[in-house]
């Protein structure tokens, strides 16, 4: 069990560092070059409007007014409004938008990682100095060795421009149209903004339809079409999922390996051996078991690169996430936008930890102490 | 490690005191360790060869007046075997000389953020180790704010502050690894503090800087030198990625992660690998010699993986 206290005392913890982050996301705009006012007005505005914007964003404010009012907006989530790229609109909700992009390449690439690197790792280990092990670790030391930046780039040449099997970029085929919600009974509901669950969803609910009101049982002739645009998104995610999921599970391998090994060598392992149990089930339910915990620390601390990861991803294969939105914003110097993102993504990394943590302390309680 | 041999193994030629160190003598006889480290050494020969030899200015132009544009490399067609090795970019320049220059500048940029986070870190780490309680507080939960952040997203903050260009990337990514440094050589120099040979030392009145450059740093060097040839791997990909996202080096510049970002915008749909194949080959390979170093070198220094790794 986790213990309520344990809970209490790592949130409290998390107080100062995200008070910490916020000050860095709060000296982002005011340690950046420039006026905001003549940023978001032009260059060529004329300076009457710019003093006048400047008092209008408070901008003539003592700087720890500016800041006390930041911290205030922040904890609302009220990041002000887009200078550049989506001019006047909140940055909330340009970010949540965008969002669901991110998290869902995050959350398939993090899933690519464990189901590859968990498995190789074991394998690697438990089969030490072998071939199979010395193929494994070059390949994963090769895998983080491997910048997404070129290993993208080479897959979309082999597999889209080459072979022509998968498309370039983007999330979906040019022939669909992104919903933003779906009806059911009548009644609108919203969506996820993951194009893979979307598409799912729309797709069933259509050919749901077709069996109950239209074709009948004919509609699994044409499964494919109904199931077109969830296809297409597929298609579009196998490629930067892989891209992005490889590179984890090289590390994940690694950390695997060394976990195993370490545990292969206890005195528990070689009892279980002892007595006369086989070795799969020696390997699986008491080897593979404590070697996941620490294992489960580095898939939090991973999972910044991993968000790491997905800017270059979405720049390299045109999806337009939060990452792809940073680079943009920064391009631009829009910094609300800056700021809101930056925060986004580190409170993201935050929260996985914490999670990490307390899952960590289930498996193992003696952290608590 | 050094102080109990030290005394006797001066006496020594070099060969036996390389011989009597059990961490060199375990790095020596790791097979990918050594191909590590050739790698990065004919990758520093490379890109030497490049800064001495290569004009920069005429691998930063265009030379579409004088040379075909996208050339494809000329062991493939019809181009003389030693004419574009690797080819030709979009603006018909040599990518073999840009590839070759990438190096220096891939090397050069890494020391910088390896040497400077990794003296930052050395000074921040030992200090919250020593002095304890307050200062150590505050510097080592500072740390952790940085470390809130995931590292390319921290980089790119920073980037948006103080504006593009190679040479304030550099300041960004000095910023980002700090914390690392600082959290090892912490739990690094926490552990020598509680020698006995400390307290010797203080108690026969040594002064604080001399304690911890003289006695606590040197024992230090071991997990410190894991810590910069792994990061180096890492910032020379950081380096290259703040490049490719386009807050790294200015256009024209041979810099692998520009070079990449050119090949993506002109090379990829129409086919042509080799404006993005030949930079990422050489910084995949610069970054895996670096990660062969460093995983021997954290072999070599780990007791427990002696008996079973070659």
């Amino acid at each position: 069990m986790v213990s309520k206290r344990f809970i209490a005392k790592r949130l409290l913890l998390l107080v100062p560092v995200l008070f910490g982050v916020a000050t860095v996301v709060f000296a982002i705009l005011h340690l950046a070059p420039g006026d905001p006012a003549r940023v978001i007005l032009g260059q060529r505005a004329p300076t009457q409007q710019v003093v006048q914007l400047r008092r209008e964003l408070g901008l003539n404010d003592p700087i720890w007014v500016q800041y006390g009012r930041f911290l205030a907006d922040t904890a609302q989530l009220d990041f002000g409004q887009s200078y550049q790229i989506a001019k006047g609109s909140p940055v909330w909700d340009v970010l949540a938008d965008r969002l669901p992009v991110t998290i869902e390449l995050a959350i398939y690439g993090q899933i690519t990682a464990i189901l590859l690197g968990i498995p190789l790792g074991v394998l690697s280990a438990v089969k030490q100095d072998s071939l199979t092990d010395h193929v494994t670790r070059i390949g994963a030391l090769t895998g983080i060795s491997v910048p997404i930046f070129w290993s993208g780039p080479l897959v979309l040449l082999v597999f889209a421009t080459f072979l022509g099997w998968l498309p370039t970029s983007g999330r979906i085929g040019s022939t669909f149209f992104l919903e933003d919600h779906w009806v059911l009974f009548g009644t609108q509901l919203p969506l996820t903004g993951m194009v893979s669950i979307d598409t799912f969803i729309l797709d069933t609910g259509a050919f749901v339809q077709s069996i109950l009101y239209g074709e009948g049982l004919g509609a699994f002739a044409s499964l494919t079409e109904y199931y077109a645009s969830f296809i297409s998104a597929v298609q579009h995610l196998l490629l930067p999922v892989l891209t992005l999921g490889i590179y984890s599970m090289a590390l994940l391998s690694r950390m695997m390996r060394s976990s195993m090994l370490e545990v292969i060598r206890q005195d528990y392992i070689r009892t279980a051996r002892a007595k006369g149990q086989g070795e799969r089930i020696t390997i699986l339910k008491h080897g593979l078991r404590n070697a996941l915990i620490p294992v489960i620390t580095v898939i939090g601390i991973q999972f910044g690169t991993l968000l790491g990861g997905a800017v270059l991803t979405e720049t390299v294969f045109g999806i337009g996430g939060i990452g792809q939105l940073l680079v943009a914003a920064i391009g631009a110097t829009d910094y609300p936008l800056v700021q809101g993102t930056v925060l986004v993504f580190a409170l993201l990394f935050t929260l996985v930890n914490l999670g990490v943590d307390v899952t960590y302390s289930y498996l193992d309680p003696r952290i608590q102490q | 490690m050094a102080t109990e041999t030290s005394t006797t193994a001066d006496r020594r030629g070099i060969v036996e005191r390389l011989r009597a160190s059990p961490f060199l003598s375990e790095l020596l006889s790791n097979r990918l360790a050594i191909i590590g480290l050739s790698i990065i050494l004919g990758m520093v020969l490379l890109g030497v060869y490049a800064r001495l030899f290569l004009d920069l200015g005429a691998i930063s132009q265009s030379q579409l007046a004088a040379h075909p544009n996208k050339a494809p490399p000329g062991w493939l067609g019809s181009a003389a075997l030693d004419q574009f090795l690797f080819g030709t970019d979009a603006a018909a320049r040599d990518i073999f000389k840009r590839v070759l220059y990438g190096a220096w500048l891939a090397l050069k940029f890494g020391v910088l953020v390896v040497g400077a986070s990794t003296v930052l870190g050395i000074s921040l780490g030992i200090i919250a180790a020593y002095y304890g309680d307050v200062v150590d507080n505050v510097v080592m939960r500072t740390m952790d704010v940085f470390l809130a952040f995931p590292s390319l997203l921290l980089a790119l903050a920073l980037v948006a502050i103080f504006g593009a260009g190679l040479s304030k990337v550099v300041i960004a990514l000095t910023l980002v690894y700090t914390p690392r440094f600082a959290r090892v050589v912490r739990g690094a120099a926490l552990k020598v503090l509680e020698d006995e040979y400390i307290d010797a030392t203080v108690a026969l009145g040594a002064r604080d800087p001399r304690v911890l450059v003289r006695h606590v740093l040197p024992n230090c060097l071991a997990p410190i030198t894991v810590q910069s040839t792994l990061n180096f791997g890492l910032a020379i990909i950081d380096l290259a990625a703040l490049s490719f996202l386009g807050f790294g080096a200015q256009a024209g510049t041979p810099s692998w992660g520009l070079m990449l970002k050119n090949g993506v915008s002109n090379g990829l749909l129409t086919g042509d690998w080799w404006l993005s194949f030949f930079p990422g080959l050489f910084l995949a390979v610069t970054v895996l010699g670096f990660n062969l170093l460093g995983d021997g070198m954290r072999d070599a220094l780990d007791p427990r993986m002696r008996e079973t790794v070659e």
